[in-house]
């Protein structure tokens, strides 16, 4: 009886999840057109406390997909259990921020700085955009590598630290970064190591010919009705996130899968360095999210065959001569996916 | 005019579509039209011609099939289509004979190579021809493939033909496969006529329009029927064959008994009075004390009108076999007084075609033989006799006839011409017999018999052919004529005494030929009829008559070594076993026997892989409760598999499911249920063993058994509206769907 009643609690608390997923969704779709696919992966990172890095060009929305995202987030959380920092003083922390980078853009421009006080006759520290639920880090290539790593530690870590004090970044941070494939003059492209900080790199294409009317269309009204528009609490999703954490089953079949498919792509000749363990870790939150959004309370070959490819292509180097990433990946993934497949055909143990 | 070109135009385009030809059909099509041509052409052409046929044949098919739209040639109408083709083979044939007459070409490239080249050309292109007009005939109109099936059909029946009651004759690779194994050949043709109805139902099943079908299936039934009715109203019709019996040559080819008559003038000569015509070899030594061997083939026993011929009713004669054995043959007729006689085994083979087999006198059981060379003998077998060793007093004092004759039989066997001299001239012939022996049958054969020795003059050169009765004209008139004429003359002589005779037909051998060895040569010279009279308890005697006087030579060079060497040919075991083994490709092995033990073994595995595909899909009924998401699942995967719908290899079950949900939802469903039911992919079985709920939020309810079934019954229908027919049969009989289900 104990149990029946735990599994009811359990069981509305993913369905809430869900629910909480389908607003956000909407909330994004309202703004975002013609970009399903992309607003979906974004909202399984977010879920999954990942982050996005987004190829694409200027002007197909990746600002207005941010914005939206970050303005569908609302602070509900009580006064008394706000983020302090080590002051006590509190965080002041913003739905959504954008951090347009440049060369001559400096780490401080990122987190913040120590700025004397004269009144109090102290130093205090000025907290920087970083602060936010959604950052937009817009052409994160652009700027220095200083700059970067800065970025990329508050990203790791979820805190930043600023002359030997650490200030703790909201639960809900989340980074949506941009960088332009063309016009690479006078850029620093991120290092491997660095892009395995993010989970999904997502290629984007121009929208289709109906989308891209249906923008033009309705831009005007998109405009006015942003007061009016669908809000998902912040403390909400942080209770989705540990819903899914905790309702969604991952087989052992699935993780050996994953191994196994990894361990093949190292072997594969046509590659240069394959994923690392970090990249799997990160894959499984992911998959409970997809999971719970397809209605489901365990993880399945499906999840797997869609999320591997945007998880994995930015955490390898092709050898020379090879260029398609998928098709390595489908070759590799074909023998691991059988003996999935057939698990379900054994015997129970 | 071209109102109706117009119609049929308009007709052959509305048609097109539908009769859109598919590779594979095409191409069966074109193979059996292509075989077909190739038995036809056998008998009447070289090797090179016939494959040049077959070749002609599948490419005119081919070409056809490709061309259907394109070509302008296949939208004219047939007459004027047949009479371009016959142009073109009238020009084909012409060409062939300037080429093979061409001097210069013959003496460039050789005379064979030329031959065989404008045989191959001339067959080719009336194959072609021939496979052109039929397969436009078939397209053109609703009764079209009758023509085509027709064709085929007489491609088997006229291989067939040529086999009756096991004869050899063109090709003669069927009946010598067979009988150089000592096999029943009948096994063989019986299986060609198999293959003939599955090449026919091939043709058949083709057939894309389906209102043809009632025309294509009548027209083969009418050809099975009438092949049923005529042999059971006609029996099996006899193959006519040369007569090579020899120079005396006593029996006629045909079923018209007046026009042929065994008595010959003039015309007959002793050119190849030498050739040989068949080897005996005896298995057991027998010296005969009449001096000569006597093998009898036939007898003329009853009495047509005209003259003596071979018995029609069946109750005469039942001591002859008409035909060749393939299987042992026991004579029907008991052999009397088998005290008297002896067993003799002998195998016979025949150099020269013969219509029935011969055997020494009295034959009881006939047994095919192994044919050691089949280009040198046309049949072997092996004939056991019980040679009659009847002394003096054993013949005398018999009565005539048996006793337990019919008075039909009897009628039958004293029957003769209408003429009052035989019966008068008989008695006065027996009229000096010493009184005890005035009554014995034997008596007065051998009286006549002696007077006839005394008085007649053999010759070949006869003018007797010609009266109504040869024998009358022979007999009262100049006593000069050969074994026929004595034969007829002393079987009359002796009816009209009452005393059952007949004129035996076959071969008589003086037994001084055998010189010692066991083989014993017969040759044409030696072909013979004589007369044969029945005695109460001994069975047909011979009395024979040998004239004294005689006008030809009939005496011919003995033939010592070519009668060893024959019987050696015959007789080596050694020989005949390396021939068999070479032809057997030197293995020991019994491939009867290994046909059977691997026909069993497929049939026991075929048997095996059904109960299995039965058993698999219909043990969900009873299986663990547990385990039915596993079985129903397995069961829907076998079904899928056995409509050739199978996942791929690296394929998730998802995926699968997806793929093949069009048209087939209860699938998805089934796939659905399945996964979220499978412990260590849906649920943590170790929570489950715990006690713990197997699902945190079940989307998925769990299927009881009964919804397993119904969902397997849906997927079933869905899958049966899908599918098509072809599709369903195969399935129904697909055997092994279980291996690839996965």
């Amino acid at each position: 009886m104990q149990v029946m009643e735990a599994q009811t609690v359990h069981s509305t608390d993913l369905d809430h999840a869900r629910e909480v997923m389908s607003r956000l969704t909407q909330a994004v779709k309202a703004q975002v057109l013609g970009r399903d696919d992309v607003i979906e992966l974004a909202l399984i990172a977010l879920m999954s406390d990942g982050h996005v890095l987004l190829e694409d060009f200027p002007g197909s929305g990746k600002t207005t997909l941010a914005k939206a995202l970050g303005e569908a987030i609302v602070d509900d959380q009580p006064a008394h259990q706000k983020t302090t920092d080590a002051s006590g003083a509190l965080v002041p922390i913003v739905p959504f921020r954008r951090i347009q980078f440049t060369p001559d853009l400096l780490p401080s421009d990122v987190t913040g700085s120590a700025v004397f006080d004269a009144s109090t006759n102290s130093f205090h520290f000025r907290h920087g955009p970083i602060f936010a639920h959604v950052v937009l880090a817009d052409e994160i290539n652009r700027t220095s590598p200083k700059v970067q790593a800065a970025m990329l530690e508050a990203m790791g870590e979820k805190q930043v630290t600023v002359d030997n004090q650490t200030y703790p970044l909201d639960p809900l941070f989340f980074v949506i970064a941009t960088q332009n494939p063309l016009d690479l003059v006078g850029t620093y492209p991120l290092p491997t190591p660095q892009l395995d900080r993010f989970l999904f790199k997502l290629t984007m294409v121009h929208v289709e010919r109906d989308a891209e009317l249906e923008v033009l269309n309705t831009w005007q009204s998109r405009r006015d009705k942003q007061n009016t528009r669908i809000h998902v609490g912040r403390t909400e999703i942080l209770q989705a996130r540990h819903a899914i954490d905790a309702g969604v089953y991952i087989s052992d079949a699935i993780k050996t899968a994953l191994v196994d498919i990894s361990r093949a792509l190292r072997a594969d000749e046509r590659i240069l360095q394959g994923n690392s363990t970090r990249s799997l870790v990160l894959i499984l939150p992911a998959l409970q999210v997809l999971a719970a959004m397809r209605g489901r309370s365990y993880v399945n070959a499906d999840d797997l065959e869609t999320l591997l490819p945007p998880v994995l292509t930015h955490r390898v180097e092709l050898a020379p001569g090879s260029s398609d990433f998928v098709k390595i990946l489908r070759d590799c993934m074909r023998g691991p996916m059988e003996i999935l497949a057939r698990s379900t055909l054994n015997p129970a143990p | 005019m071209s109102n109706a070109m117009n119609n049929t135009l308009s007709q052959t385009t509305s048609n097109s579509p539908a009769s859109a030809v598919k590779p594979v059909q095409g191409l069966i099509r074109g193979v059996i039209l292509a075989l077909a041509c190739w038995v036809l052409s056998t008998p009447l052409t070289t090797v090179t011609g016939s494959t040049a046929a077959a070749v002609g044949c599948l490419f005119a098919c081919l070409w056809m099939d490709r061309q259907l739209r394109t070509s302008t040639l296949l939208q004219l109408r047939a007459p004027a289509l047949l009479l371009i083709l016959a142009v073109g083979l009238v020009l084909t044939s012409t060409l062939t004979t300037l080429l093979v007459q061409s001097a210069v070409l013959a003496n460039l490239l050789g005379a064979i190579v030329l031959y065989q080249s404008g045989q191959s050309l001339f067959w080719f292109a009336l194959a072609a021809s021939v496979a052109i007009a039929l397969r436009h005939t078939a397209r053109r109109h609703s009764w079209g493939a009758i023509p085509e099936l027709l064709f085929v059909a007489s491609a088997f029946v006229i291989t067939l033909a040529a086999h009756q009651r096991g004869m050899i004759d063109r090709p003669y690779f069927i009946g010598d496969f067979a009988l150089i194994r000592g096999m029943d050949p009948t096994t063989i043709l019986m299986g060609i006529g198999v293959a003939a109805v599955l090449a026919l139902a091939v043709l058949l099943m083709m057939e894309n329009q389906h209102r043809r079908l009632p025309y294509n299936a009548s027209i083969l039934a009418v050809l099975c029927f009438s092949l049923l009715f005529y042999v059971q109203f006609f029996g099996l019709p006899t193959p006519q064959l040369t007569n090579d019996l020899g120079l005396t040559g006593t029996e006629g080819s045909g079923s018209s008994a007046n026009n042929d008559s065994p008595f010959r003038d003039g015309e007959n000569n002793a050119s190849d009075r030498e050739a040989p015509v068949a080897i005996v070899l005896f298995r057991d030594d027998y010296e005969p004390a009449s001096g000569a061997y006597y093998f009898r083939e036939s007898a003329y026993s009853e009495f047509n009108g005209t003259l003596l011929w071979t018995a029609e009713n069946p109750d005469l004669d039942q001591d002859l076999v008409d035909r060749f054995p393939s299987s042992p043959i026991d004579v029907s007729n008991e052999v009397p007084a088998q005290q008297l006689r002896r067993r003799v085994t002998t195998t016979i083979g025949l150099l020269a075609p013969h219509r029935s087999p011969f055997g020494l006198d009295a034959p009881v059981r006939f047994e095919p033989a192994p044919n050691p060379n089949s280009l040198r003998f046309r049949q072997t077998f092996t004939v056991e006799s019980l040679v009659p060793e009847f002394e003096f007093p054993d013949l005398i004092g018999r009565k005539a006839g048996s006793s337990t004759w019919t008075l039909q039989q009897w009628a039958e066997y004293l029957e003769m011409p209408d003429d009052p001299r035989y019966g008068e001239f008989a008695r006065q012939l027996t009229a000096t017999l010493r009184p005890e022996f005035a009554d014995d049958p034997y008596a007065k054969a051998m009286a006549i018999k002696a007077w006839l020795d005394e008085n007649g003059i053999y010759s070949l050169k006869n003018e007797h052919a010609y009266a109504v009765d040869p024998a009358a004209s022979f007999l009262f008139g100049d006593l000069t004529g050969y074994c026929v004429h004595f034969a007829y003359s002393a079987t009359y002589l002796y009816r009209s005494l009452g005393i059952p005779a007949r004129v035996g037909v076959g071969y008589s051998v003086p037994s001084a030929n055998r010189a010692g060895g066991s083989a014993l040569l017969i040759q044409a010279v030696n072909g013979h009829a004589w007369p044969e009279i029945y005695l109460e308890d001994l069975g047909w005697v011979i009395v024979d008559p040998a004239p004294r006087q005689t006008l030809v030579d009939m005496s011919v060079d003995p033939q010592d070594s070519l009668q060893q060497l024959l019987g050696d040919m015959l007789r080596d075991d050694a020989a005949f076993q390396a021939f068999l083994d070479d032809q057997a490709g030197a293995s020991a092995i019994n491939w009867a026997l290994t046909l059977r033990l691997a026909s069993a073994l497929v049939f026991a595995l075929l048997l095996l892989a059904y109960a299995i595909k039965m058993y698999r899909v219909s043990c969900i009924g009873w299986a663990n409760e547990q385990a039915l998401y596993r079985l129903a699942y397995r069961a829907a995967l076998d079904i899928l598999a056995a409509h050739g719908i199978v996942r791929r290899t690296g394929e998730s079950r998802e995926a699968f499911a997806r793929r093949v949900a069009q048209g087939l939802p209860a699938f998805q469903t089934l796939s659905n249920a399945h996964l979220s039911a499978a412990p260590g992919y849906a649920f943590d079985p170790a929570l489950v063993m715990a006690g713990g709920h197997k699902h945190a939020a079940s989307t998925v309810p769990e299927f009881t058994r009964q919804q397993w079934q119904l969902q397997l019954a849906d997927m079933r229908e869905q899958l049966w509206t899908r599918q098509r027919w072809w599709q369903k049969m195969l399935a129904i009989v697909h055997p092994v769907p279980w291996l690839q289900s996965r």
